[in-house]
């Protein structure tokens, strides 16, 4: 009797699933299937433009990821060449504020405009400067470069004692120039790792602030101690001669200026190294005389 | 006439709100640099602030600026700042550029102080363009 019962249900049940297949021609398990298929909603969510959408915010996703990550670089850039030179300068000049003692309060010697008078008499157009004045006669002049920009030190005491005027000090300042243009400055106290370094990403690193630590080193010896060779000098006051030439006033004031500093420094104790560091003014008088004729 | 006593306040409250105009927010474009005490480089410091700060510029009938100064206002203090370090824009300033490798130098009060004033202390110029 079960069994007769049993087997009734089966082909009952059979029979329901048959004729459900017949009605959809899929089946339960399928449409199921099918709900949870994205590609059966495909075509729904193109006709909405969700997809579109969605491919648009990918894309700024993908673009602002990009960006942050160009942006996250950058915070860990070496500064390039010119704009390391400017840093070290400066922070060279701050590091040693109280022995080269430029923090004093001096009368306007009106120094901007006569340099920059003679820079354009001599043909510099668009050059920046910055002349910072020192109360001590233990550092006499000296050019450091900057970011594009020139700085010139000059020792209060030494243009007091000469008494020079606003052109004497405007030719001593263009030396500077000459020497800081033919890049004797750069030369003796740029490193290795400086010209390797800068420009530089370090990016998962720690900076390599040693590199700036040398170079203030080479900074100190460079104004303090070394100074310039006579090969280096002798190649300045030619070039100092060559563009004075067509200028016959501020050629002789040049000339006599080498005369007054050479004589000054040789009866002055206090400035005895400075034949050291600028070799030298009695040599640069000789260059600069015109070659005597043999009869 | 209990008013009476109120009218000198008034008068000031007035005379402040007339007096005074700001002419705008400006940036500070030096590394460093001093907002000074009085409009004379080596015055006496009343703050030191960095490139990119943004200074209220004031114009005041009671303050007299010498044509190469401006009288500023920096949080809460209002001092005297060159012109010549103040932009309408933006600068692109060195320690926004490299700020790892500016941050590393770690720069103490006496090095923030002297680089602020090394910028009052320059003669500086440009030759004209040909």
């Amino acid at each position: 009797m079960i069994n007769t019962f049993k087997a009734k249900l089966a082909l009952s049940s059979l029979l329901i699933s048959a004729s459900l297949f017949a009605q959809t021609g899929k089946l339960q398990e399928e449409k199921e299937l099918e709900v949870v298929d994205f590609k059966s909603i495909k075509k729904v969510l193109q006709q909405d433009g969700l997809m579109e959408s969605s491919k648009r915010k990918a894309k700024q996703v993908e673009i602002l990821k990009k960006e942050q990550g160009k942006i996250e670089t950058g915070r860990f850039y070496y500064p390039n060449e010119s704009e390391l030179w400017g840093f070290v300068s400066e922070y060279w000049l701050v590091k040693n504020a109280q022995i080269l003692n430029w923090d004093f309060e001096k009368p306007d010697y009106g120094l901007e405009k006569s340099f920059r008078s003679t820079m354009e008499n001599m043909g510099f157009y668009q050059k920046k400067f910055k002349i910072l004045l020192l109360n001590t006669p233990s550092i006499v002049k000296a050019s450091l470069p900057g970011d594009n920009e020139m700085i010139f030190l000059l020792s209060v005491p030494f243009i007091r004692s000469l008494d020079l005027s606003k052109l004497e000090i405007s030719l001593l300042l263009f030396e500077e120039f000459v020497r800081l243009e033919l890049g004797y400055f750069k030369k003796n106290v740029a490193t290795e790792k400086m010209m390797k370094l800068a420009g530089t990403n370090f990016q998962g690193q720690k900076p390599d602030i040693s590199m700036v630590e040398e170079l203030l080193k080479k900074y100190g010896q460079q104004i303090q101690q070394k100074g310039y060779t006579f090969q280096q000098q002798f190649e300045v006051t030619k070039k100092m001669d060559a563009y004075l030439k067509s200028n016959p006033a501020l050629w002789n004031a040049y000339f006599m200026l080498q005369g007054k500093i050479d004589k000054f420094i040789k009866v002055n104790v206090q400035y005895k190294d400075y034949v050291k560091l600028y070799p030298s003014p009695e040599m640069q008088g000789k260059w600069l005389s015109p070659a005597e004729k043999v009869l | 006439m209990w008013w009476l006593l109120l009218l000198p306040t008034l008068v000031l409250a007035d005379t402040v709100a007339t007096d005074e105009k700001v002419l705008g927010v400006y940036y500070f474009t030096p590394m460093f640099g001093h907002v000074h005490q009085s409009s004379v480089g080596t015055s006496a410091s009343l703050t030191t602030i960095q490139c990119s700060h943004p200074v209220k510029v004031i114009e005041s009938s009671k303050v007299s600026v010498g044509a190469e100064w401006a009288y500023v206002q920096v949080a809460d203090y209002r001092g005297f700042l060159l012109k010549q370090f103040l932009s309408e824009k933006r600068p692109d300033c060195f320690q926004g550029k490299y700020p790892k490798f500016f941050d590393a130098f770690n720069l103490d009060l006496a090095e923030l102080y002297y680089w602020g004033r090394l910028n009052d202390q320059y003669i500086q110029g440009e030759t004209r363009v040909k």
